[in-house]
């Protein structure tokens, strides 16, 4: 499980995190949701590592984060941060010349799946593509825990639905997901828990399954209610 | 097997639903082999801990049994799978009475509407058949 207790963050003079607290199991699918700049992509950035917090304790299965926890955490930033002129191939041998947790098997299956062309330079591919690549650099890694920036946005449908298929697949099985999202409408049957964010505050937090059951209400229409008054 | 999910219902329910209804209608039956949680979950493009819960309900339902390592069975107790019909219809039948209860119609009016609607419905199909012929 990571564990966020508390956790604050600063930029300059403003508040981006105002005493965050949630938790994100494993073997399950956490969403951070929330308007633009709420803080999502700064909570996962922070678990990463890349910006320093300024309060409170993340946790990784009880202990604090340490370098080696990132051998069990992989980050999906929004965009894929490969340069332009690299090939998918080169991009694949890139992986496995740095990180020990990179599964050459896994990655060619889903080179597959994704229908990714060896020799396709990232430079020159559409969105979706890139996107594509993105997941399956941190897919084919064996890691515990994945943490994935905005993995819908800004690509077309059917990618949309590739990508989605991954969540229902033995990829995610036995690890902890969390991804941000503005975008729950199409995925939010997928999702086990929610987290939504206001302002660097969390307003709810809810198993999804729970909700449904107990009041009858989509993840929608918690954000409507939320975010509406 | 499609299945479309309403987003107001817990999803693992609605996984059981459409295993009960296909019981019912015979598409599956006593002592047959479902597929494994894993190739379920890719199937109907659910979470595979969703998967897990669907199943785990059903097996508290007595309606499939697991044993040891071998693939999940529908249920062999003819009993528990004649209730499934019953359980369907009566859920069905009670969903539509709430429906038309603020409405105000009377019961005999109700029951000769449903009749006549029912009639209108299967000549549809038929005269369809007609057409092509």
């Amino acid at each position: 499980m990571i564990e966020l207790n508390n956790v604050k963050k600063r930029f300059g003079f403003r508040t981006v995190l105002s005493g965050v607290s949630f938790q994100a199991p494993k073997d399950a699918i956490t969403c951070l949701t929330g308007l633009n700049g709420t803080g999502k992509t700064t909570i996962l950035k922070s678990i990463m590592g890349l910006t320093p917090i300024h309060g409170g304790t993340i946790t990784i299965d009880g202990s604090p984060l340490h370098h080696t926890s990132y051998e069990r955490i992989v980050f999906v930033p929004d965009q894929l941060p490969m340069p332009g002129r690299m090939t998918v191939e080169g991009c694949l041998e890139f992986m496995s010349d740095h990180y020990r947790n990179w599964n050459p098997e896994r990655a060619a299956e889903l080179t597959q799946m994704f229908k990714l062309g060896l020799q396709d330079r990232v430079g020159s591919m559409s969105k979706g593509t890139a996107a594509k690549l993105n997941l399956l650099l941190a897919l084919a890694m064996n890691a515990d825990y994945m943490l994935m920036d905005e993995p819908f946005s800004g690509i077309d449908m059917f990618s949309r639905e590739q990508i989605a298929s991954v969540f229902s697949s033995e990829l995610v099985e036995g690890r902890g997901v969390i991804l941000t999202t503005h975008e729950v409408k199409e995925i939010e049957h997928l999702l086990d828990y929610v987290v939504m964010l206001d302002n660097g505050r969390i307003t709810k937090q809810f198993a999804c399954e729970d909700i449904r059951l107990a009041e009858g209400k989509s993840v929608v229409d918690v954000m409507r209610e939320v975010y509406e008054t | 097997m499609e299945l479309l999910f309403n987003n107001r219902d817990p999803v693992y329910l609605q996984v059981v639903k459409h295993f009960k209804e296909r019981i019912a209608t015979g598409k599956l039956t006593a002592g047959q082999t479902i597929p494994s949680r894993r190739e379920l979950a890719s199937q109907l493009n659910i979470n595979p801990n969703t998967a897990q819960k669907a199943y785990k309900e059903m097996e508290e339902q007595g309606l499939i049994v697991t044993e040891g390592n071998s693939p999940s069975r529908i249920t062999g107790d003819t009993a528990i799978l004649s209730r499934i019909r019953d359980e369907l219809l009566t859920e069905a039948i009670d969903m539509f009475l709430a429906s038309v209860r603020n409405i105000e119609v009377p019961p005999e009016q109700l029951l000769s509407l449903v009749q006549r609607r029912l009639e209108s419905n299967r000549s549809e199909p038929s005269s369809e058949r007609g057409g092509t012929e």
